[in-house]
């Protein structure tokens, strides 16, 4: 017998809830994760990970099945952190690529010598292991360079999935590692100096 | 340009980003650079190290099962949506309403369509009859005012009946009983509504009455009295004929006449089985 549209189209949605479920669930402490490290604050990191939900569910039809579940989640996470109240307040300050005058279409811009500390004090290593000090570091860096060291490290996804997150040329991911990695470098050897970075969080796709 | 490797490299390196030749050069580069293998050994230990510490925050306890049934509302919102909208949308409502108001309308002008052609049927019977009880009257008159003697002059049914015979396409039967006081004085043949109809002529008493035999054209609504200018009209049937009866005799013995025919046409048809 043939189904109505309408009861059809309902008897299909019911799995397609379990399937999201089945794919979001596990990526759940992640986004929350995240959404803290980018918003600072709980409350908002819950509403932020509400709504991502809410709107990957509402467009779960739209999702390929096969494809980078994962990625695209994490997109539209940071999709909605850009248009949410933390977010737009950090798009407000200056463009970081413009103030380091970084050009993506010719490729990963080589930094100067003195960008790398190959000394590697002493000092360094062991602040490596003060947890609390490096999380401090992350705090400061701003908000571009932190989201790659967020997904790139902690969520462990390769530049080509950080691009589709991020919505940048994975040139720019690598470029943008290279100054979180430095930046942080340079916190931890001088701990007591505020970066000249961490005032600028603008998000640039 | 430096011979040690780029931060980028470094990174990429330090990320499992390279292969192939680029990795090739790598790690050519770091066996005989000691300042670059450093440079990636502590790449490696940020990576590791900034991974650690970016475990960092841990969902509530409950914020799992509040968005499990945020997701469940969503669902049964959108279920909700689907079912409605085939059957409730604005669109179909307006549709809907439009199908009623046209049934309503239609049962409506249907009915009062109905309800007029009924009356007008009933108006062209009634001027039809009307037209009739004076074309009767007119005949009877007329027949009464020439003083001649009918076409065909008897007393007897079997001499009248028989006259009619090739005159006017239909055959009737004559009572044999007639009423008291009432014999048949003959018959003419005449018209009635451009039709070959046959006059019997009988007397009730003094009273002279024209029956006018005719078939009847459609059933009619049976039988029917009419008074013109002091004149009895009865208009009966029996036996597929129409039959009308003018006489300003009182109408009961008229109506025993009118019997009598009746059930000649009766026995007529009984002989006919």
């Amino acid at each position: 017998m043939t189904l109505l549209r309408w009861k059809r189209e309902i008897q299909e949605s019911a799995p397609q809830t379990q399937v999201f479920e089945e794919l979001a669930v596990p990526c759940l402490a992640s986004l929350y994760n995240v959404a803290f490290w980018l918003s600072r604050n709980g409350a908002d990191a819950e509403d932020l990970v509400q709504e991502t939900f809410v709107k990957a569910l509402r467009g779960f039809a739209s999702f390929q099945p096969g494809s980078n579940f994962k990625a695209w989640i994490f997109r539209i996470l940071r999709n909605t952190y850009l248009t949410s109240r933390s977010g737009l307040a950090a798009r407000r300050t200056v463009a970081l690529e413009e103030e380091l005058g970084e050009t993506h279409e010719s490729g990963p811009v080589l930094y100067p010598e003195g960008a790398i500390d190959r000394e590697t004090p002493e000092l360094n290593l062991i602040r490596l292991n003060d947890r609390a000090a490096l999380q401090a570091a992350m705090e400061s860096l701003p908000a571009p360079l932190l989201e790659v060291i967020l997904l790139c490290d902690v969520e462990e996804m390769k530049y080509r999935e950080a691009a589709t997150v991020l919505e940048i040329p994975i040139g720019t991911v690598m470029s943008r590692m290279a100054r979180a990695r430095t930046a942080l470098r340079h916190l931890l050897s001088s701990p007591t100096r505020t970066p000249s970075l961490t005032s600028n969080r603008e998000f640039r796709a | 340009m430096s011979d040690h490797l780029s931060p980028v490299t470094l990174n990429a390196l330090a990320d499992g980003e390279l292969a192939g030749d680029s990795l090739a050069q790598a790690n050519e580069h770091l066996g005989g650079c000691s300042s670059c293998t450093t440079s990636a050994l502590h790449q490696s230990l940020l990576k590791s190290a900034t991974a650690r510490a970016g475990q960092r925050y841990t969902v509530p306890a409950d914020f799992q099962e509040r968005l499990m049934h945020l997701a469940a509302a969503e669902s049964s919102r959108a279920e909700r949506v689907e079912r409605r909208s085939p059957v409730r949308s604005s669109g179909s409502r307006w549709g809907m309403l439009g199908w009623v108001t046209a049934a309503v309308l239609l049962f409506f002008f249907g009915s009062a369509w109905i309800v007029q052609r009924n009356l007008h049927k009933v108006e062209v019977a009634s001027v039809e009859h009307a037209a009739l009880v004076r074309e009767v009257f007119d005949q009877h008159v007329a027949t009464l005012a020439a003083s001649l003697a009918p076409q065909v002059v008897s007393t007897d049914r079997h001499t009248v009946k028989p006259w009619c015979q090739g005159k006017i396409p239909f055959s009737f039967n004559l009572p044999e009983n007639l009423p008291r006081d009432t014999t048949l004085d003959g018959a003419n043949l005449t018209y009635l509504r451009n039709q070959a109809v046959a006059q019997l002529l009988y007397s009730i008493g003094k009273h002279r009455v024209s029956v006018f035999v005719s078939e009847r054209p459609s059933p009619g609504p049976g039988d029917s009295l009419a008074d013109h200018s002091g004149f009895h009209v009865m208009d009966f049937s029996a036996g597929g004929l129409e039959m009308v009866a003018v006489s300003d005799v009182d109408p009961a013995r008229l109506a025993e006449l009118a019997d009598a025919i009746r059930r000649a046409q009766a026995e007529n048809q009984q002989q006919r089985k």
